[in-house]
């Protein structure tokens, strides 16, 4: 495709940013804080924190405010500002049994130690509605709780441990590494490690990661998993202190979990269990199960369904990709355009078909003559 | 238990105490104006969270997360503080009074006393989070059988 340098005034372009920005403010109501984007749009900041590959609820609520809503915006507005940033370290590597939960289900074990906490969910009711929340005078449903009486906060146990256990959990061939590839650094190359694969998926765009994820479960693919556990929690982010040498955790960051049983039948002398793997950054168990469907259906590694070939997939889920060549095609094609011109005119004059000698609507391009000469180039 | 007089334990208590405490606090230690140098300015960084793939046990790259770093050096005593997100005030603040604790200076026992409060704080919030996830504990039955 071709590329031809435009020329605009500069003082046009900032009056096209300046209605963008008075859209936000035109109307009669407050303009609406960080604050409150943090505290009461956390679904948004997750999916942008998540989508944008860094954990900042703050900035991730500035961004959502500047991108007017827009989550992919707002993940490239975090993305470009973490660019411009130095690296202190890499954190002790966490294990996800230490997620402080609140909120675990288990659809594949009923009765799953620890036990089935919903947490905050409206997953078991209604999509009505609530015209209460029009009103704008909120009252707290759960200030009547009694407690008191709960106890002192448990670690649940980790469901693919207890499969691990009895021996069904097929283990993997390949030795324990140490040091992950990092895909912001280095780009993926195919076939891809395992780490690489969960870092792409894990800032992979929500919607791109649930539809995909979905093909596998609509047929294109082979992979029907059974959720061993969702959990929703905090994942502490630990370094090594530089004068204690002690590890001292700085902060927790909210994730979503996610792991998949998926029945591997080729080692019919000792049928196993294979597993799928998600986790992402803040509230977003869609994109956790989407991301496990695909990690699960991306180790069958495969040609034969999109779900299943890493390439396709890892290609395909990031959003600032998607979202840079899709958003391009608004920017000035002249150049490109005039060749696909001058070529369909020729086309048309060798044939005879050129009357007029210019092509001036929508309609004539669609002319069946005309469309049935594209296969000639 | 959490000691403030403890070093990593310090460190903890700093990263979750809020900015304008943290600053109150260097004010007043710098109030004698102490000789003070700054090893390490306060500039958003980045930490790479790194977590083991429970199914093959094996470290990927979940992303980054934003944290402020900071170091001093306050009457020859060095302090180390790293607060989460861009918060260059809270991390040079936070420095401050782990190089102060340190050296034992006269605002300690107020710094202590504070940051056993951010202990007391999120042992609370802690409690009461858990506590409110419990209370939605359920215990699902199977309808085997039944029309």
């Amino acid at each position: 495709m071709g590329y031809v340098a435009v020329t605009a005034g500069e003082e046009l372009v900032e009056r096209a940013e300046q209605l963008f920005e008075k859209q936000r403010i035109d109307d009669d109501s407050d303009d609406i804080g960080v604050d409150q984007i943090e505290g009461q749009l956390g679904r948004l900041t997750a999916q942008a924190m998540s989508e944008g590959g860094l954990y900042a609820p703050r900035l991730a609520a500035l961004a959502i405010k500047q991108a007017q809503g827009d989550t992919v915006e707002a993940a490239f507005l975090l993305r470009a500002y973490r660019s411009t940033l130095e690296r202190f370290d890499e954190t002790a590597t966490a294990d996800p049994a230490e997620i402080i939960a609140s909120r675990r289900v288990s659809p594949a074990f009923k009765d799953v130690p620890g036990g089935q906490i919903l947490g905050a969910t409206k997953d078991y009711t209604q999509r009505l509605l609530d015209f209460d929340l029009a009103d704008d005078d909120p009252e707290d449903p759960t200030a009547e709780w009694d407690l008191d009486d709960e106890g002192d906060p448990e670690r649940l146990t980790n469901v693919t441990e207890l499969l691990r256990e009895e021996g069904l959990l097929h283990e993997p061939d390949e030795p324990m590494v140490d040091e992950p590839n990092d895909t912001t650094r280095e780009s993926v190359t195919y076939p891809p490690e395992r780490d690489e694969v969960l870092q792409e998926l894990a800032r992979g765009e929500t919607g791109a990661v649930t539809a995909l994820g979905y093909s596998a479960l609509r047929g294109y693919g082979q992979v029907h998993p059974t959720l061993a556990e969702v959990r929703v929690g905090r994942l502490p982010v630990r370094i090594e202190h530089p004068y204690t040498g002690e590890e001292v955790t700085v902060t927790h960051t909210e994730v979503t979990e996610s792991e998949a049983v998926v029945p591997v039948y080729e080692k019919r002398e000792d049928p196993q269990f294979a597993f799928g793997y998600g986790l992402t950054f803040g509230r977003n168990e869609r994109k956790a199960i989407g991301m496990t469907v695909l990690d699960a259906s991306i180790q069958l590694d495969s040609d034969d369904e999109p779900a299943e070939n890493a390439e396709f997939v890892l290609d395909t889920v990031d959003g600032m990709d998607s979202f840079g060549f899709i958003e391009h095609l608004k920017l000035p094609h002249y150049v490109t355009f005039q060749s696909i011109l001058d070529r369909i005119r020729a086309i048309r004059e060798r044939k005879g078909l050129s009357e007029g000698g210019r092509i001036e609507t929508g309609e004539q391009l669609a002319d069946p003559a005309v469309a049935g000469t594209s296969d000639d180039d | 238990m959490v000691d403030p007089h403890d070093r990593s334990d310090r460190f903890e208590l700093i990263a979750a105490c809020e900015g304008a405490t943290l600053a109150q606090f260097a004010n007043d230690v710098l109030e004698g104006d102490p000789p003070l140098s700054v090893r390490q300015e306060p500039r958003p960084q980045l930490l790479m969270q790194q977590v083991c793939d429970p199914v093959e046990r094996r470290p990927f790259n979940l992303g980054e997360v934003l944290v402020t770093p900071a170091e001093v050096e306050l009457e020859g005593t060095r302090g180390f503080a790293m607060v989460p997100g861009k918060g260059e005030r809270a991390a040079l603040s936070g420095a401050i009074v782990d190089a102060a604790v340190a050296a034992g200076h006269e605002e300690t026992p107020a710094i202590v006393a504070a940051l056993e409060d951010v202990a007391a704080r999120e042992r609370e919030q802690r409690r009461q989070d858990w506590a409110q996830s419990k209370h939605t504990a359920v215990e699902f039955e199977t309808m085997e059988g039944q029309e």
